[in-house]
């Protein structure tokens, strides 16, 4: 909501990465939690070259997810096969928290959860029916 | 939508880096990316395009952007943390010159805008 609140109605609006986007839960169509947003993917940014003039401006093209925590404090970077991404295109909703168009479990983000829900707890007596 | 050549980069790779004019002097540290949300007919957000780099003179570390909203409470650690990143400003996409692993360097003559949201 505090996106919405500051500048309601606005169209394009404008907001900062690390107070509106980064750490924000991240919800499925279903409004089940899915991640938190760890990290943002930027298209087309040439590094270590002049930017000429007039060049169009990087676009988000995906929502990462992964072990950033110690990235962020120590530096560097995690590597690119630890990073789970959420394409922008399947984000529906910027508040509070952002929401997807899209199930949780169509999205790479969850395979633990599905692979532990399917091998080892689905193997429990009782660990196909849902919490009452 | 036109694309620039480049690759693709996260954001991480942005964050922290030294800010330096086209001397070479360093005038802080990116603190955040600022975007801009172009809404769909919908109301889904279509594109979020960098509008430029929020630039903290003293801190990469900006918590809760009190400098940047109009939030004052509590007020002592709203003066204490607008106080700690007092002279931060904004720099456009278009007033960057290039980007490496190391720092961002802006063109001649960029312009310092109002880092508030």
């Amino acid at each position: 909501m505090i996106a919405r609140r500051q500048q309601a109605g606005a169209n394009p609006r404008r907001i900062d990465a690390r107070l509106s986007l980064l750490d924000r839960q991240v919800l499925d169509a279903d409004r089940v939690p899915v991640q938190v947003v760890g990290d943002l993917e930027l298209s087309h940014v040439s590094l270590d070259h002049p930017i000429p003039p007039g060049t169009p401006a990087p676009v988000i093209t995906a929502l990462l997810s992964g072990p950033v925590l110690a990235t962020r404090i120590f530096g560097g970077r995690p590597p690119t096969s630890r990073l789970h991404r959420i394409d922008w295109a399947d984000v529906a909703e910027i508040d509070v928290a952002l929401s997807l168009s899209v199930r949780g479990d169509t999205l790479d983000v969850t395979w633990v959860e599905r692979w532990v829900s399917e091998h080892i707890i689905g193997r429990i007596p009782g660990g196909h029916s849902d919490p009452q | 939508m036109v694309e620039s050549p480049g690759v693709t980069v996260i954001l991480s790779d942005l964050l922290h880096l030294p800010i330096r004019d086209d001397s070479g002097r360093t005038l802080g540290v990116a603190a955040d990316a600022r975007f801009e949300i172009t809404d769909d007919d919908s109301g889904r957000p279509a594109h979020a395009r960098l509008i430029g780099l929020v630039v903290s003179r003293r801190h990469a570390g900006s918590f809760a952007g009190y400098e940047r909203t109009s939030v004052t409470a509590p007020w002592p650690i709203a003066r204490y943390l607008r106080w700690r990143h007092r002279g931060s400003f904004l720099v456009l996409w278009e007033d960057i010159a290039e980007i490496s692993p190391q720092a961002v360097r802006l063109r001649s003559g960029y312009g310092r805008h109002p880092a508030q949201l």
